[in-house]
């Protein structure tokens, strides 16, 4: 006989765990693990299972539920007798007997519950497969752990990172996303990019380094007061960066480097100017013990005009100050001004030399600071170019210099990355005050990649430029992130304190495959996938919504992003998140094309249009989507670093290599023209220019030129200039840029060094070194160990 | 400083360092590259400056 196990009706679970053992008389006693254990039997356990079942699908109670476990376990003993079924066929009983009785809702919801069953156990399985390889595999030999380039997959902490990330993964897939968005996630529809960070934080921001320098900041290790030189000013802003990186997982940029900067200039300049004219004045009068007194002239300068010594100080400043050597030293007006100008020379080139040391610091800082654990260098941008006062002009020519003489062993910087903001009437025109300024920015990037351009006379970006304004002068992430549009407060279209929320990317080459060639059904799974990806966006904002100032207290606690200022340590970010964006990527726009007509945007210009369709009709997307949520959904030419690859892998495995399409390696990033497809520059920039207006959450196109090419510095400004010309919003210019450690060459390196003659892995005779370094003094020590 | 023998040798195993760019970043040495990225480096093809700019 069966012991009947009778549950109250409404029965919550947990199960009481003393319901009695079954005692039966052709009885299963033991049944088998998944693991191959054997365990008791309990038939509760059974009940409990398929009650939860009813519960969850309101479809029978505790005492249905006995109904049906007594009939489990009748079929059990009939089939099995008193041997040992296993986990599985027991499973499959429930089933068939759910369905039996009638209770299909119960029995579906018991075949989802053993199908996330499963998949939780795989990602267990998986999840330490990944620590394994983590753990134990070099990362030359592992594509896992070089997935991210910043990352050094064989230190501790960069394995520790990477253990994290794939444990935060597993978690929220399978806790955090609705099924349809995990499955489209996991069999590669699109791809949660930053999904380790799914229910952490926010990708990026640009940092108004002024609004956070006046006054003073706290980097939650102690307080820092507002900087006095343009050494602590470069200082802090490396400091600042490395901050609010712990906050976010994406980049971080100032966008208003030179403007930023220049204050600190300005400050070094006018301490220098007091201290050289004490210094002159003494020594011409042969005095000593000045320093107040030129205080005090200087402090009534101050006081008459509201204006400090300048690096162009203004007549009325220089003439007050005049005034009062000659009154303080009997002096001539000429012998004070003479003094004055030998002052204002020395303390120029003084600031000017300090803001050199600044630069580099600067440079050499983020190359070499650790951030998230010890890592990562920080992804860090700097934007500049169009300040045109003397001080920010300083800053833009040092910081060039600065990049152009590289690191410690003539090394190229990696970070940060350089942006140069170009604009008519201030840059690109030879009669321009900062045209100087962008003739020597193409001369260094002609040599170390950097800076990279962004034009601000493109339609799209021209729209919210007013002059005087810096912050709506459109600002770039280094990867290509842009924020500018606002529809959540339109008064504040602003590229400062703002940045992206999060994004995602879809596999728009599979749309196409999985659309045979009709256009149509393209079209129809291209909008069910954006409106999949757009409600993904928003599940995830309301997680980052919900979290407090106190969770970000550099990129909140600080007042860095837009309107946290005004926020208190508790209350959650909802509002404030808004000024950010929530962007929609793609990749493979070639191959997509190629999939569906058989040729891509290169090729013919009936492809230009069909690709500017399918552009467009995800822009539109986007903007209807922002007035209908009142939020930033954005456009996005995702860089795609991982995604390349992992997308394509998975088309293989499903769709075999369709000539085209998915026959590389890699899918063609974002809308580009294929890298392997021979085009010209002119063609490459005019036919890639209209996407960057379609793509309002960022863009950047390239251009591949040879060395030689690269290091003439006319054709490089005129490819600059074509770009201008064309509307591109952000682009660069590639080109090989090797470096042989022995001798310190740089430039390209074919399969000998031009210099030192020597082939990879040779060595060459110390003596040839010292006398390389003779005809080329600035060569760096080879220190053995590179 | 140490003072060099005349027929000390320097370089023995120390390869060349190629910097290229993958998204808007620039990447040290491209060993710390994933398999795709490689592939697309390679296969990438200069771009011509003919007839225009």
């Amino acid at each position: 006989m069966t012991q009947h196990i009778v549950f109250e009706a409404g029965s919550r679970l947990p199960f009481p765990q003393n319901t009695k053992k079954v005692e039966t008389a052709a009885m299963i006693h033991s049944i088998i693990k998944r693991d191959g254990r054997v365990v008791l039997y309990e038939q509760n356990k059974i009940a409990a299972a398929i009650l939860r079942s009813m519960e969850a699908s309101h479809d029978g109670d505790a005492a249905d539920a006995a109904r049906v476990a007594n009939d489990v376990q009748r079929e059990l003993e009939s089939r099995f007798a008193s041997q040992s079924p296993n986990i599985e066929a027991i499973q499959d009983m429930v089933e068939a007997q759910l369905m039996n009785h009638g209770f299909n809702a119960a029995a579906k919801a018991y075949i989802l519950y053993r199908a996330n069953r499963t998949r939780a156990r795989e990602a267990n399985t998986s999840l330490m497969k990944t620590i394994d390889e983590i753990t134990n595999i070099d990362a030359r030999h592992s594509d896992m752990k070089r997935d991210n380039a910043n990352i050094d997959g064989n230190t501790a902490m960069g394995s520790m990172l990477q253990i994290g990330s794939a444990g935060a993964k597993a978690y929220n897939e399978m806790y955090l996303l609705r099924p349809e968005h995990a499955k489209a996630y996991r069999e590669g529809d699109i791809h949660i990019h930053d999904f380790d960070f799914y229910s952490l934080t926010t990708t990026c921001c640009q940092i108004d380094i002024l609004k956070l320098f006046h006054g003073g900041f706290s980097t939650g290790h102690g307080y820092l007061r507002e900087p006095n030189s343009i050494q602590s000013y470069a200082a802090l802003a490396a400091i600042a960066i490395q901050s609010n990186q712990n906050d976010q997982h994406g980049g971080q940029s100032i966008p208003n480097f030179d403007y930023g900067m220049a204050e600190g200039v300005a400050k070094t300049y006018r301490k220098a100017f007091g201290r050289r004219l004490r210094d002159a004045v003494e020594d011409y009068l042969d005095l000593s013990d000045e320093d107040s007194a030129i205080h005090a002239i200087i402090a009534a300068a101050e006081e008459a005009t509201g204006e400090t010594a300048k690096l162009e100080s203004s007549e009325a400043y220089l003439s007050q100050v005049a005034q009062g050597l000659c009154r303080q030293y009997n002096l001539s007006q000429d012998m004070a001004r003479k003094l004055i100008t030998r002052a204002s020379v020395r303390s120029c080139k003084k600031t000017d030399r300090d803001t050199k040391q600044a630069m580099e610091g600067f440079v050499h800082n983020l190359n070499t600071m650790h951030s998230r654990a010890g890592a990562q260098t920080p992804f860090s941008s700097i934007n500049y170019g169009t300040d045109t006062s003397p001080e920010g002009r300083m800053v833009i020519r040092n910081i060039l210099l600065a990049l152009d003489e590289g690191l410690g062993h003539g090394e190229t910087c990696i970070f940060p990355i350089h942006i140069f903001k170009v604009k008519e009437g201030v840059n690109y025109n030879e009669e321009d005050p900062n045209y100087d300024l962008f003739r020597l920015s193409c001369r260094v990037s002609a040599k170390r990649l950097f800076p990279n351009y962004t034009f601000l006379d493109s339609p799209f970006n021209l729209q919210y430029y007013v002059p005087g304004r810096p912050e709506t002068e459109v600002a770039t992430m280094g990867c290509r992130t842009r924020v500018m549009g606002n529809v959540h407060d339109p008064s504040r279209q602003i590229a400062y304190s703002r940045g992206n929320l999060s994004f995602t990317s879809i596999n728009l080459p599979r749309l196409a495959i999985e659309s045979h060639g009709d256009e149509k059904v393209f079209y129809e799974k291209l909008q069910a996938a954006l409106e999949l990806v757009a409600q993904q966006l928003l599940d995830r904002f309301e997680i980052q919504a919900g979290k407090h100032v106190y969770n970000f207290p550099f990129l909140m606690g600080q007042g860095i992003w837009l309107d946290s200022e005004n926020l208190t340590l508790q209350d959650d970010l909802r509002e404030v998140l808004k000024h950010g964006t929530l962007s929609i990527g793609f990749i493979g726009l070639a191959e997509t094309l190629t999939s569906l007509y058989g040729q891509h945007h290169g090729q013919s210009e009936t492809m230009e249009q069909k690709g500017l369709e399918i552009v467009g009709f995800m822009r539109d997307f986007c903007d209807k989507k922002s007035q209908e949520m009142k939020m930033n959904f954005t456009l996005l030419a995702t860089p795609a670093e991982g995604l390349a690859g992992r997308f394509i892998r998975m088309d293989q495995k499903r769709y075999g290599k369709i000539p085209g399409i998915t026959d590389r390696e890699y899918y063609t990033n974002s809308f580009h023209i294929p890298v392997w497809y021979p085009i010209s520059v002119y063609d490459k920039i005019r036919l890639e220019a209209p996407y960057h207006a379609l793509c309002n959450a960022g863009h950047i196109s390239y251009v591949e030129l040879d060395g030689d090419t690269a290091r003439n510095v006319e054709a490089f400004e005129s490819v600059v200039r074509c770009m201008h010309d064309f509307g591109i919003g952000y682009g660069s210019i590639n080109h090989p840029v090797d470096r042989d450690p022995v001798c310190g060459y740089v430039g390209v390196i074919g399969d000998a060094c031009p210099r030192c003659g020597r082939r990879e892995g040779e060595q060459i005779p110390a003596e040839r070194v010292d006398e390389l370094r003779k005809l080329y003094p600035q060569m760096p020590a080879f220190q053995g160990i590179q | 400083m140490t003072v060099k023998s005349a027929n000390e040798k320097l370089g023995q195993g120390v390869g060349f360092e190629r910097i290229r760019r993958i998204t808007g970043y620039l990447v040290g040495t491209m060993d710390k590259w994933n398999d795709a990225k490689r592939a697309e480096e390679r296969d990438r093809v200069k771009h011509t400056m003919n007839g225009h700019a």
